[in-house]
């Protein structure tokens, strides 16, 4: 397994360029189609923020399950989840969605995943400065709370990299092989934003629930990006699960590529 | 001199009406267990040499396994049996315009795709103005147009123009020697040949008994997967002929 995946890394490093290209190219398009691109970006999580912070602090009242400033909070993981997702949806359509490409070009196939985890990715950075506008905003009116932890997140970015390049390459070839996939992966994914510390911390989950939450991936990742905003102790354990848990799939994901990939290529 | 192409005992095996395909609906209700699933062999035990500068075609009826065995040497499929080695880089003119995007200007595409193909952006910037010249006037005046603009003659002309200044020592052509308009079919020609006398290898999958004997020397003629016959140009296109006027 860890052959293979030394393998693709090589193939994919030796592409560098052509992987920047093909990044370059989506996030030209997405810019470039629409005039506000831009602000498309982060109107979407914002508007969900919005929805969740009315609905769980207005109506449930219930300003305990999450650290203080919550709005802070559900900014965080709502722009680290609409990244997950994105990738998530698109890694899975990634071969079928360029099919006339992966026809007729000869190059390491990891690219067409590896590209959207990147440019969706990128979006994902360009979005951070409404994070840090809250962020000072908050710091500003004394409610807020900055400290040296921050140098996780840079940590957070990285997990979630290899964590969704591992899904990616795991989803891309069986949505090929069996067209039901992508609707699956759609319900998973929904499921998936209630059974991830988003609109919650890990504290506001009943113990028997804290367990399951912990081999959540994103459990990790979202507890590295938080760990510089919020006073709260450092859950090493979740990050280092979440770490072993990414890395696992990440495995499982290039074998199942490489395992697929001729009878991806007749199917394409 | 080694071999630039080295096919040995190369086979894939497809599956009939697209069974790889089911949907889950199909593997929980029909189960997933042990339909005979029905396959053929694209290709069986298909193994030749080529050695650098030849110009090899590629005759057989449909179905035998002409586009396949071009897929396998541009690396665009894996074979399930033997193993086919390719030394240095090949430029497919497979899917002309495969690597173009409709929303992008022709500019743009021109550097993505030829960056698809390997090019640094150093590389396309020389060979910018070349392109486009042999793409023609009529592309030449439109390169900021979105590319889903251009009629589709114009964008197989400029994916055509692309490609074939790619300094690739393959050229693996299926069916696509001349694209365009009559005018622009000559130039195809003309750069063809061009290609041929600079030392290229050519590989040609075509129909076309001119084409064929034009620029290819040796033939390969595929029959139902299998290589029947390896030997000169004329040879092998009478055989082919004498056995399809003999099925008729």
């Amino acid at each position: 397994m860890t052959v293979n995946i030394a393998r693709q890394t090589r193939g994919l490093y030796r592409r560098r360029q052509l992987l920047w290209t093909l990044v370059r190219r989506d996030l030209h398009v997405r810019y470039a189609s629409s005039p506000i691109g831009y602000l498309w970006t982060i109107i979407d999580p914002l508007a969900m923020a919005a929805i969740y912070f009315v609905v769980f602090t207005v109506i449930f009242k219930a300003r305990s399950v999450g650290y203080q400033p919550y709005v802070l909070f559900i900014v965080i993981g709502v722009l680290a989840w609409q990244w997950f997702q994105l990738s998530v949806t698109e890694t899975a359509r990634a071969l079928i969605a360029e099919a006339r490409l992966v026809r007729s070009t000869n190059m390491p196939r990891e690219l067409w995943v590896v590209r959207v985890v990147l440019a969706k990715g990128i979006e994902f950075v360009l979005s951070l400065p409404v994070l840090a506008g809250f962020a000072i905003y908050f710091v500003a009116v004394g409610q807020g709370h900055v400290n040296s932890k921050l140098v996780w997140f840079p940590v957070g970015l990285v997990l979630q990299f290899l964590l969704q390049v591992g899904l990616g390459l795991l989803l891309a070839p069986i949505t090929v092989l069996f067209t039901d996939t992508s609707r699956i992966v759609r319900i998973a994914l929904r499921m998936g934003f209630y059974a991830t510390p988003i609109i919650y911390g890990v504290h506001a989950a009943p113990e028997s629930l804290r367990t399951i939450l912990a081999f959540n991936p994103m459990s990790g990742v979202l507890e590295a990006y938080r760990a510089g905003f919020f006073p709260a102790e450092l859950n090493h354990r979740a990050i280092v699960l979440s770490a072993i848990v990414s890395g696992v799939l990440l495995l499982v994901g290039s074998y199942v590529f490489s395992r697929l990939e001729p009878a991806v290529l007749k199917e394409i | 001199m080694k071999p630039v192409i080295e096919a040995r005992g190369l086979g894939v095996e497809f599956y009939r009406s697209r069974r790889r395909k089911r949907s889950l609906r199909e593997m929980v209700f029909k189960g997933h267990t042990g339909a005979p699933i029905d396959t053929f062999w694209a290709l069986k035990d298909v193994s030749f040499d080529v050695r650098p500068g030849e110009a090899v075609g590629i005759v057989g009826a449909n179905g035998g396994g002409k586009s396949t065995l071009l897929k396998m040497i541009a690396g665009v499929l894996i074979p399930d049996e033997g193993r086919v080695t390719v030394r240095g880089g090949v430029a497919p003119l497979i899917e002309l315009t495969g690597g173009f995007l409709g929303e992008l200007t022709a500019r743009d595409n021109v550097y993505l795709a030829a960056g698809l193909h390997g090019l640094r952006k150093r590389d396309i910037d020389e060979r910018y103005d070349e392109i486009v010249d042999f793409a023609g006037p009529q592309v030449a005046a439109a390169m900021d147009m979105p590319f889903r603009h251009f009629s589709s003659g114009m964008q197989v002309r400029l994916a055509f123009a692309l490609i074939t200044t790619l300094d690739e020592p393959i050229v693996l052509v299926d069916e696509v020697l001349a694209v365009g308009d009559r005018a622009f079919r000559e130039r195809c020609y003309v750069r063809m040949e061009n290609m041929l006398s600079g030392g290229r290898t050519l590989f040609l999958v075509s129909h076309s008994e001119g084409d064929l004997r034009r620029f290819a020397e040796r033939g390969l003629y595929l029959s139902s997967g299998s290589l029947i016959a390896d030997g000169p140009i004329d040879e092998v296109i009478s055989q082919y002929n004498a056995d399809a006027d003999a099925a008729s």
